[in-house]
């Protein structure tokens, strides 16, 4: 039997090996680029450190969720507001923040534990003399330290958030008895959390590193769960932020928006308290927090009895979470898949087309299919998720001045994402270059495939931002502004588009879009944006002259645009 | 025009660098109409960019590449057209299925549509690749994509062949499959570039071969010329390779080291 300090120093080779493998996954047939580029740049061997340390900042972020809650409910205790309302409006917000943790863990985590979860960076493990116990606790270590830094960060984050509620209100309003059983409960309440979040994690990356598996890297399916997580990524994270702004701003409303009678919240208030998780932990925290005052027995013996449950449900999740680990440190991992359905090929034909429709139907292919280039897919939907999540703020949004200062603020946040569809959509032409360096492509077809994204996706996301705010006054002055930009899209797009292929391209006799020349790459990307904001910035600033003048700049710019086209993609 | 009568590849002085790294130094050769011509060399002896030059995927600094006549890098898409090349790394679209890549591939190289159907059965059926049609390329092993590689460098019946390390990951009939398809290649007048590390299919394959070193090709010639050139007449070609890469010294030392070290362990 070895150590746990040795085993936990063998847990960081296994850990490094996962690091990997989830990084050559993501990377799909780009996987050659990839390992040239980790044997040049040092850093990319090590993704994971400013990863953690900021997914640990956002976690510790939620902070400001209970420390809220506990200040306002002795606000609007003292203001003469019916105790069970209070206590039905704190529990709420306190459970808020409690399912908010696992969700933010699971979000900003599973990057970093399903590469592990898949079993395969223990296989070598089990080459070396080291016994199967020693190696499943190396399992459980090795998942321990992938999230290290998140752990620390939410196990502290409930006490941090007691503390200081004591040091700003609670301190002068309670007694010092409930004042160390708040604590108390806090750092109990956090550790079965903890336990709770962790064993979580464990069952829902093994389920997603089986979808995610090697031999279905590729599929559709794989794909379409890989699109909605990202998507779901994008959505909890901006919504998260999001929800933050709201507890903050609408609670205080909540609490004087009693639409029930006493005896029914309290009843509510009853039901609720037993459910383990997450109203059991609210309601024992508000509970503590307000000093037992006006709080009936029932609701703390069913509180009590809630967090009981949760224990036992705690205890059940991580018992199943340490059979997973078992499992996948395992040399004979549990088939996790069906019974695949037999391919029989009956007909080996060629159907060709023209070898634009080629590249859109290659293009296709892998954007539906690969992890490296599934941004593609998710871009467009950046555009109308950042209308629906940007507050709403009527103070600085108000009036002509105020929707200019939003319409413009969108318009370069479209501008960034087509930066970023233009660097996804150029490197799916370095992948698969076996095939590539040997055919007779014209750079032309390649551009003209990619000419869709910038004149049917992009605008139509854009509008379809626009459509957030239907139902408002805004709504009518937003669609003509709207409008009036919209030709200006695809152009800052394409012009995009072949300026990069300028900087990255350029080749003695012609231009491609593989990046070929990839000296000072860092600097040619900033100058890419840099080019695409400035190209906006002149659209914005000739609208101030009227819309007449940017219809003309836009009709120039296209022009301008057509014959680069012409010049930079000769006809061949 | 592509004229057949002359060389299919003409490369004269040619020099690259990567920084101060020079990867190709000063070389010069010739490949033939019917001819396979080998091009041998330890790992970074330039071989690869020598191939990437030649396809007109790399700039060229100094000297002179003609393939068919014509300049790779300004005639890149005339030349490809009459090329098929297998790289040693098949790094082909693992998120599509052959079917898809050969749509992809006949549609760009715009083939005939039921000519290359007849060919492509006649090759998926010949490497009995026919049940991986309508598989992901990612979910196939090494050799059924060196295969998938290896058909879509024929699809087309090129001039030249270009294959680094073409029989990596084939079964025995397989690779015995593809040896004869580039025979009967050369038989009509094809050329082929053949680079590789096994040793024992270039003594097999090749008509010429050049073995580079150091980005500088040291020797050239026919298996009986090379033997003359290291003084080991009727030797084998690692013998010959061996010799003129100035490696057999320090294989012998190395064998001997080892055998020292196994035998003392023997004996504690």
């Amino acid at each position: 039997m070895l150590s746990n300090k040795e085993l936990y120093r063998i847990s960081k080779r296994v850990y490094r090996e996962g690091i990997l493998q989830g990084q050559l996954q993501s990377a799909g047939s780009d996987q050659a680029r990839f390992l040239e580029k980790i044997d040049k740049d040092k850093m990319q061997r090590s993704p994971d450190i400013i990863l953690k340390i900021m997914s640990a900042i956002y976690i510790a972020g939620l902070v400001t969720i209970p420390i809220f809650a506990l200040i306002t409910i002795h606000s609007t205790l003292s203001s003469g507001i019916d105790s069970s309302w209070v206590t039905f409006v704190g529990s709420l917000s306190i459970s808020g923040f409690l399912i908010m943790q696992p969700a933010v863990l699971l979000i900003f985590s599973f990057m970093f534990t399903w590469g592990l979860m898949s079993g395969g960076p223990y296989k070598w493990i089990h080459t070396l003399p080291i016994g199967r116990k020693d190696i499943e606790r190396i399992g459980f270590f090795t998942f321990l330290r992938s999230i290290n830094v998140q752990l620390i960060s939410m196990f502290l984050v409930l006490p941090a958030s007691i503390v200081v509620s004591i040091v700003l209100v609670l301190g002068s309003e309670i007694s010092i008895l409930s004042l160390v059983l708040l604590i108390i409960t806090s750092l109990l309440l956090s550790i079965i959390n903890l336990i709770f979040d962790l064993s979580l994690l464990v069952i829902v990356s093994r389920k997603m590193a089986i979808i995610m598996g090697d031999q279905e890297i590729n599929s559709r399916k794989t794909n379409i769960i890989r699109v909605l997580s990202m998507i779901l990524y994008m959505t909890v994270s901006m919504g998260a932020m999001y929800l933050i702004q709201i507890a903050i701003a609408k609670i205080p409303e909540l609490y004087v928006l009693q639409s029930w009678s006493a005896d029914t919240t309290n009843i509510v208030n009853i039901i609720l308290s037993i459910i383990p998780f997450p109203f059991a932990g609210g309601y024992l925290i508000t509970i503590m927090a307000m000093d037992f005052s006006n709080i009936s027995g029932v609701l703390l013996g069913g509180s009590i009895l809630g967090i009981i449950l949760f224990i036992f449900l705690t205890y059940l999740i991580y018992k199943k979470a340490l059979s997973t680990l078992r499992q996948i440190t395992s040399t004979e991992l549990k088939k996790y898949s069906k019974t695949k359905k037999e391919v029989f090929v009956t007909d080996i034909e060629i159907k060709t087309t023209g070898p634009t429709q080629a590249f859109l139907k290659r293009d296709f292919a892998i954007i539906t299919r690969e992890m490296s280039s599934i941004m593609i897919l998710i871009m467009p939907f950046m555009i109308p998720l950042y209308m629906l999540f940007i507050p709403m703020d009527e103070q600085l949004f108000i009036g002509p001045a105020g929707l200019s200062i939003e319409m413009i603020v969108m318009l370069f946040y479209v501008s960034m994402v087509t930066v970023m569809l233009v660097v996804s959509l150029t490197n799916i032409e370095s992948g698969g270059s076996t095939i590539t360096a040997s055919l007779p492509i014209s750079v032309r077809d390649q551009v003209k495939s990619k000419i869709p994204h910038f004149v049917g996706t992009i605008p139509l996301a854009y509008i379809a931002a626009m459509f957030m705010r239907v139902g408002t006054s805004q709504f009518t002055t937003m669609i003509s502004f709207a409008l009036a930009f919209l030709p200006a899209i695809p152009i800052i797009g394409l012009a995009s588009l072949f300026f990069k292929s300028l900087l990255f391209g350029k080749m003695k006799h012609k231009i491609v879009l593989e990046e070929i020349k990839n000296e000072n790459k860092f600097v040619k990307h900033v100058l890419v944006f840099v080019f695409t904001f400035v190209l906006m910035g002149v659209f914005v600033y000739v609208s101030a002259f009227g819309f007449l003048h940017l219809g003309i700049a836009e009709v120039v710019s296209a022009i301008l645009l057509y014959i680069t086209y012409n010049i930079m993609y000769p006809k061949q | 025009m592509i004229t057949e009568k002359s060389a299919m590849v003409s490369v004269t002085n040619l020099t690259k660098s990567f920084g101060t790294v020079v990867a190709v130094n000063d070389i010069s050769f010739e490949v033939k109409p019917g001819e396979i011509f080998g091009l041998l060399g330890p790992n970074g002896a330039g071989k690869t960019t020598t191939i990437k030059q030649i396809l007109g995927l790399l700039e060229q600094e100094q000297g002179e590449i003609k393939v068919f006549g014509l300049d790779p890098n300004k005639d890149d898409i005339e030349i490809k057209r009459n090329i098929g090349y297998v790289s040693e790394d098949p790094l082909i679209y693992k998120s599509m299925t052959p079917r898809m890549l050969f749509n992809f591939i006949a549609s760009i190289r715009g083939l005939d549509e039921s000519e290359t159907t007849k060919k492509l059965q006649y090759y998926f059926e010949s490497l009995e690749a026919v049940e991986y049609y309508d598989k992901l390329v990612a979910t196939l092993s090494r050799g059924n994509k060196q295969k998938m590689q290896v058909i879509a460098a024929l699809i087309h019946d090129p001039l030249l062949l270009i294959m680094d390390e073409p029989l990596t990951g084939l079964d025995a009939k397989s690779a015995k499959v593809v040896k004869e398809v580039l025979e009967l290649h050369k038989e009509r007048g094809g050329s082929v570039i053949f680079s590789t590390h096994i040793l024992e299919v270039a003594e097999e394959m090749c008509d010429r071969i050049a073995i580079m070193d150091r980005g500088k090709i040291i020797a050239m010639g026919t298996i009986d010329e090379l033997s003359k050139m290291a003084d080991k007449v009727g030797a084998d070609l690692e013998d010959i390779f061996l010799k003129l890469t100035n490696q057999d010294e320090s294989v012998n030392h190395i064998v001997t080291n080892l055998r020292k070290m196994m035998n003392s362990k023997k004996q504690s």
